[in-house]
């Protein structure tokens, strides 16, 4: 009989669980609300006799103009809640997923709003008449406002253009975030102009009041959550490190130690974007995974000397305070729909996989973990990672080799040849869900061969660490 | 975006689209109908009927209207009977602040027929406004010569010029009892 009760849940279909429904609910309800904000803003276009208004070419070019501006404007207002950290979004999607839309909305929103400069410019000219550039003159110089509007159009091609992967990376990061601040810069500096130019949000009109309070929206989410939040965690938590553990060569665990750790309500598997108040340290912010479980007196996590702050992270003196923006991610037991897990690792990224494994909930027998290398001795946490495996009756795979040059597979060469994929080397993997972090190719391709074994999207949780 | 969630975001864009076009419509095929097709410019300003447009002039005209007495002139003789139709006189509007500078006309009535409009001052914070003011005011004043209303289409490019000139018509044409 005890036979019987184990095997049935396998052969009826996995329930999925009841967290996934409530978090996709909340998902649907993001994403309508930020599509019907657009066609929002359009239809009281619209309800002021916009569309109506228009008889000539030089009309409709400018309700177009217009049109452009309002859609662009609002997708410019969705980026800055998406990178607002708030709550709801980061639940609902993860903080990895919420930035990578971020990212994808930024050129169609700098088009829309290019096309808005320019179609209301020849809009403007045909009515004159006057040429295209002698019309940008005249606007400059005799609307009200537009200086300003000019100066938000460059800052936002600014803004794109450094953010454009190719150029990305030519700069430093905190260059590079500099330059990203300026966007709110650059939103700022084009309401002038859209409250004296132009008619659509007149003085006392219903309109003006809705688009205001659209904007102090957005600005109340970025303080409260991008600011006023993570200093009041950060005070009350009062964060130090007590101490640096030598995991391997460049790679060290920071234990920290702080008050009240429970009301953060932070995960296993999140993350946290950390700043060390050290002389050299403290300019920058870092986001590191737990790779231990949250207690409500330490955290902890574990980094390898990669980029220039994390190769002087290792020498980090005991009792440096530290502050943080956080906790964040959907890399979490939290967005589980299945019985069974899979945790699967590549160099640092075993840093919350491991933490992961410790709290997340699965039977014995029900969780694997797979950890992979080029070399046996380039694992991370190995010895906590196994002791783990052993307590918790999950089993521990360490998948070494070199990949075959010139193939795109997250497996080594000879694991290739051998036609072995995901798939064959987890029992039942379309009963579980595949927690996946290592660096972003490499996610990418075990993300594709979870995909070809026919696993659902709502299974595949990845978080990639480079920005 | 799950099908369910694109589905309900479809929906609920087009209705808020079609509720836009319907309360942005209605304004102009009402306006048209008044017009009777006359005016050429069919352009048609929502100014007239939707009440959002017309609060911003409101605030600013509220105490001005009540100032808007008739400069009658001594020709100024209202037949007794039929008050709109025999009047004769020069009336001034109210003055009418918009963004872009003041506003206010008088109208001419001779014997119940508007005969001219004369622009006492015209929206002039900058040279842009300047200029399209200059632009808007003859073609307005050709079509309150035409409607005999200060119901009469927008003039594109230049809204201000044209609710504030049409605000303070009126304010006129009320003050002549027209």
């Amino acid at each position: 009989m005890s036979l019987d009760t184990r095997a049935r849940p396998h052969q009826a279909r996995p329930r999925i669980h009841p967290n996934y429904p409530r978090r996709m609910r909340l998902a649907d309800s993001l994403q309508i609300l930020a599509v019907v904000s657009v066609a929002l803003v359009v239809a009281v276009f619209l309800a002021d006799g916009g569309a109506a208004r228009i008889s000539t070419p030089a009309d409709a070019i400018t309700a177009l103009g217009i049109v452009t501006g309002l859609v662009g404007t609002d997708l410019l207002l969705v980026m800055m809640l998406l990178a607002a950290r708030l709550p709801a979004i980061d639940r609902a999607f993860g903080h990895d997923s919420a930035m990578a839309l971020h990212q994808s909305l930024g050129k169609p929103a700098l088009y829309l709003i290019l096309a808005h400069a320019v179609l209301l410019t020849i809009g403007y000219a045909l009515v004159q008449p006057a040429g295209f550039f002698d019309e940008v003159w005249i606007m400059f110089s005799s609307l009200p406002d537009m200086p300003l509007a000019f100066l938000g159009l460059g800052l936002l091609i600014a803004v794109v253009v450094t953010s454009l992967v190719i150029v990305r990376h030519k700069f430093r990061y905190e260059v590079w975030h500099l330059v990203h601040l300026l966007s709110y810069v650059a939103v700022l500096v084009a309401i002038p102009h859209q409250l004296s130019v132009g008619t659509l949000f007149r003085e006392g009109s219903l309109q003006r009041y809705y688009w205001l309070a659209l904007y102090a929206g957005v600005a109340g989410s970025i303080i409260l959550f991008r600011f006023i939040v993570p200093i009041v965690r950060s005070l009350r938590a009062r964060l130090t490190v007590v101490g640096v553990d030598q995991e391997a060569r460049g790679v060290v665990s920071i234990r920290l130690s702080g008050r009240q750790l429970r009301s953060l309500r932070a995960k296993s598997g999140q993350f946290f974007i950390w700043r060390f108040w050290t002389p050299g340290l403290w300019w920058q912010a870092h986001p590191f995974s737990l790779s231990a479980a949250p207690t409500g007196s330490s955290l902890r996590i574990t980094v390898r000397g990669l980029g220039d702050a994390s190769s002087t992270l290792p020498r980090v003196p005991v009792g440096t305070r530290v502050s943080f923006e956080g906790p964040y991610g959907l890399f979490t037991d939290f967005a589980r729909t299945s019985p069974r897990i899979v945790l699967i690792a590549a160099g640092i990224g075993v840093a919350p996989i491991r933490s992961l494994l410790e709290t997340a909930t699965f039977a014995p027998g029900q969780a694997t973990v797979l950890l992979r290398s080029s070399t046996v001795d380039d694992t991370y946490l190995v010895d906590e990672l196994a002791a783990l495996c052993r307590a918790r009756g999950a089993e521990l795979r360490i998948i070494a080799g070199k990949r075959a040059p010139g193939t795109s597979s997250w497996l080594p060469g000879d694991a290739v040849q051998a036609r072995i994929t995901l798939a064959t080397l987890v029992p039942k993997l379309r009963e579980a869900d595949v927690y996946i972090c290592g660096p972003r190719k490499w996610t990418d391709e075990v993300v594709r061969d979870a995909r070809s074994a026919g696993l659902p999207t709502r299974q595949i949780h990845f978080e990639r660490f480079d920005w | 975006m799950r099908k369910r969630a694109a589905a309900a975001a479809a929906t609920a864009s087009l209705s808020v689209l079609a509720i836009g076009w319907l309360v942005g419509t209605p304004a102009v095929a009402s306006l048209q109908n008044t017009l009777g097709g006359s005016a050429t410019d069919a352009t048609v300003s929502a100014a007239a009927s939707a009440p959002a447009v017309s609060t911003p002039t409101a605030t600013a005209t509220a105490p001005a209207v009540a100032t808007a007495t008739p400069t009658a002139t001594a020709t100024a003789t209202p037949a007794a009977a039929a008050p709109a139709a025999g009047v004769t006189g020069t009336f001034t509007g109210s003055v009418v602040a918009t963004r872009f500078g003041n506003m206010q006309v008088s109208v001419t009535i001779a014997a119940g027929t508007i005969t001219d409009v004369t622009a006492l001052q015209l929206t002039d914070k900058d040279s842009k406004s300047v200029q399209i003011s200059n632009r808007a005011a003859p073609v307005l004043k050709a079509e309150v010569l035409k409607a005999q209303s200060a119901a009469v289409a927008n003039v594109s490019g230049a809204t201000y010029t044209t609710q504030g000139y049409l605000t303070s018509l009126q304010a006129a044409l009320d003050a002549a009892g027209f």
